[in-house]
C-alpha cells in the first residue's frame, strides 16, 4: 500500500470530473438555473440549490492563490520528491482546487502567479490534473 | 436573530479537573491515563464516581478511548452520552454538549473526558493510514493525498503562505506565537517542554511544511483530561468554586469558513475580503453579557502557530492581517496584555486536544495557577479559528 502514491477517491459526482482528465480535458460543474460553476463537485448548486448540473469544459487557466512546500515524509511512496510543491489555483472561472506545479522550480512559486492545466496519466485509468506556469 | 426560547448563560459550570501525567511514548494505555485524569477529577470536586451519569468524549478510538469502552471499564452507569468525531475541533462542542445536558436535566453531572496517545497512534497522522486525510473531494484539513498533501500541517501551511503574501507577515514574527508560548510553559510543571525557546532557533529549525517550521506545529503527546460539568445548582455545594459557562457560540461551517484559515483569507471556497469581525461571532461576548475587552486571557487551539494569529482576528482581538504584528512585543506572553494558552498550550505543554488549556481555565479562575496566574482574573475566553467560542466566568466575578 504504503509504496503507492494515493490516487483520488472516485464518487458518482467527481466522476465527470476524472473522466474528463483522461479526454485531458477540465471541465467544471455548472448550474443551468443560476449560471455558477463549483468545486468541489456536488449533486446540487450550493449557490441556489439548484439539482440541474450540468459539466462544462473550462479554459484551464488560473493563478495560484496558495502554495506551500513539503519537506516532511508523510507518505514513503512521496520520498524522492521531497521537497516538492502543493498549490491550491484559483480557476478562471472562480472554484479553487488543489495539485502541484510542474516544469519549473519551486523557487517560481508566487501567490498570483498565472498557470494552466496539463494532464498526467498516472495510471492507465487515471489522470491527474497539474498546472505548469504560463508562458 | 430571534431570541432563545431559554438561555444557557451562567447555568453549567465546570466542578472539577483532573490530569493525567503528560508525556511521550508513555507505556500506558489511554485508558489507564483517562482513569488517573478521572480519579483526579473526581476527587478535585468532591463528587463520587457515581454521580456521573453523562459522558462527552471528544477523540475516540483509536487516538483516545469510545465511550461505551470507558463506561464499560469504569464500572459507570450513564444516562446521557455524546462522542464527537475523531479531530481536535470539537473541544467546545463537548463542553456545549455537557453544559446542555446539565441545564436540560438530560444527565447530572457530565464528564468531558479526552485520553489520547499521539505517539502510539502516529500513522494515523498524515501518513498512508490516514483514512480521512483521503475523503474525496479533500481531507477535513485541505488534505489532498494525491498531490502530496496529506497531513493537517498542510492546511495551515496554506493559510499561513497566503497571509503572509496578502499582509507581508514573516516568520520571524510568526515566531512570536511559540516563543511566548514556551514562556507561559516554563511556569507549568506539567508542561512537555523545559526549556525556553530562542527566535535563533525558531529560525534555525527544519522546515515541515514552508512556512510552518518544526516550532509552528505542536506537540505529539500522549495524556488525559477529565472536566466535570454540572448545573449551577448543583455547582454551588462543591469542593471548589464553581467556573460558570456565561457564553458560548457553537462551530461554523459553509463555503466561506476553512479549518485553518480565518473568513475572507481565500482557502479552498472561501471568498476573498478584509473583514472586520462578524457581528455573529461576538455571540458569545453577548450571551455572558460582557464586551470583547472584560476577556482577562484567552485560550485557543494551537496545533499550529498561525492558528493563533487567526483566532485573535476571528475574535477581533486586531484587525484582520494585524495579527503577526500585534502579538510581538510579549502581549500574549507572561504578564502580557492578552496572556494566550497560559499553561503553554499544545505547542509547549501538551496535545491533549486543547482540554489542557480548559484545566488551565479552571485554575487560572480558581486564581490557582501559580506563578502563572492572571491578576484578578474574571473572564477567560477559548475561542478557535473556526469560529466556535466558549466565555467562561469565575465565582468571583
Amino acid at each position: 500500500m504504503s509504496d503507492h502514491k494515493p490516487l483520488p477517491r472516485i464518487t458518482p459526482d467527481n466522476r465527470p470530473f476524472w473522466d474528463a482528465c483522461r479526454r485531458h480535458r477540465l471541465e467544471l460543474p455548472y448550474c443551468r438555473d443560476c449560471g455558477k460553476s463549483h468545486l468541489p463537485p456536488g449533486p446540487v448548486c450550493p449557490f441556489c440549490f439548484s439539482s440541474a448540473i450540468e459539466w462544462r469544459a473550462a479554459s484551464g487557466c488560473g493563478t495560484i492563490s496558495s502554495w506551500t512546500i513539503v519537506h516532511k515524509e508523510w507518505f514513503p511512496a512521496f520520498r524522492n520528491e521531497i521537497p516538492y510543491n502543493v498549490v491550491q489555483v484559483e480557476l478562471e472561472e472562480g472554484p479553487r482546487l488543489t495539485a502541484n506545479i510542474v516544469g519549473a522550480t519551486n523557487a517560481v512559486l508566487r501567490v498570483g502567479l498565472k498557470v494552466e492545466a496539463v494532464f498526467d496519466d498516472v495510471t492507465a485509468d487515471l489522470t491527474l490534473l497539474r498546472f505548469r506556469p504560463v508562458e | 436573530m430571534m431570541r432563545p426560547v431559554l438561555s444557557i448563560k451562567d447555568q453549567a459550570a465546570i466542578v472539577g479537573i483532573g490530569t493525567s501525567e503528560f508525556g511521550r511514548r508513555l507505556p500506558r494505555s489511554q485508558l489507564a491515563l483517562a482513569a488517573e485524569a478521572f480519579k483526579a477529577a473526581l476527587d478535585d470536586s468532591g463528587l463520587r464516581r457515581s454521580d456521573v451519569d453523562g459522558i462527552a468524549i471528544h477523540l475516540g478510538w483509536p487516538l483516545g478511548v469510545d465511550y461505551d469502552r470507558i463506561a464499560e471499564c469504569f464500572g459507570l452507569d450513564l444516562r446521557y452520552v455524546t462522542q464527537t468525531w475523531l479531530h481536535g475541533r470539537f473541544v467546545t462542542h463537548c463542553l456545549q454538549h455537557a453544559a446542555m445536558a446539565v441545564a436540560t436535566g438530560l444527565a447530572t453531572v457530565v464528564a468531558c473526558v479526552t485520553a489520547v496517545s499521539f505517539t502510539r497512534e502516529r500513522d494515523i497522522l498524515g501518513g498512508p493510514a490516514d483514512f480521512e486525510g483521503g475523503r474525496e473531494d479533500g481531507g477535513t484539513h485541505g488534505e489532498a493525498p494525491p498531490y502530496g498533501l496529506t497531513a493537517p500541517a498542510g492546511g495551515a501551511a496554506l493559510a499561513m503562505q497566503r497571509y503572509m503574501a496578502l499582509y507581508g507577515a514573516t516568520s520571524v514574527e510568526l515566531a512570536a506565537v511559540p516563543i511566548a508560548l514556551r514562556k507561559h510553559a516554563l511556569g507549568n510543571p506539567l508542561a512537555y517542554m523545559k526549556r525556553p525557546l530562542t527566535l535563533e532557533e525558531h529560525q534555525a529549525s527544519r522546515m515541515v511544511v514552508d512556512p510552518l517550521r518544526l516550532y509552528d506545529c505542536c506537540l505529539v503527546t500522549d495524556g488525559a483530561v477529565v472536566a466535570l460539568v454540572t448545573s449551577a445548582d448543583r455547582a454551588r455545594d462543591l469542593k471548589e468554586p464553581p467556573v460558570y459557562i456565561s457564553g458560548m457560540q457553537g462551530i461554523r461551517a459553509g463555503r466561506g469558513e476553512f479549518i485553518f484559515s480565518p473568513p475572507g483569507l481565500g482557502i479552498n471556497q472561501q471568498p476573498t475580503a478584509r473583514t472586520t469581525p462578524w457581528d455573529r461571532d461576538m455571540e458569545s461576548y453577548r450571551m455572558a453579557g460582557i464586551d470583547r475587552s472584560a476577556i482577562d486571557g484567552f485560550y485557543t487551539y494551537d496545533a499550529f502557530s498561525p492558528l493563533v494569529l487567526f483566532a485573535l482576528e476571528r475574535f477581533g482581538f486586531c484587525g484582520p492581517g494585524e495579527a503577526a504584528r500585534w502579538v510581538q512585543g510579549g502581549r500574549i506572553g507572561p504578564g502580557g496584555e492578552l496572556p494566550v494558552n497560559t499553561s503553554g498550550g499544545l505547542l509547549s505543554e501538551a496535545h491533549v486536544g486543547g482540554w489542557n488549556s480548559i484545566a488551565e481555565i479552571v485554575r487560572q479562575l480558581r486564581h490557582k495557577a501559580g506563578p502563572r496566574q492572571i491578576a484578578d482574573a474574571k473572564f477567560l475566553q477559548w475561542g478557535t479559528v473556526w469560529g466556535d467560542s466558549a466565555v467562561f466566568r469565575g465565582a468571583r466575578a
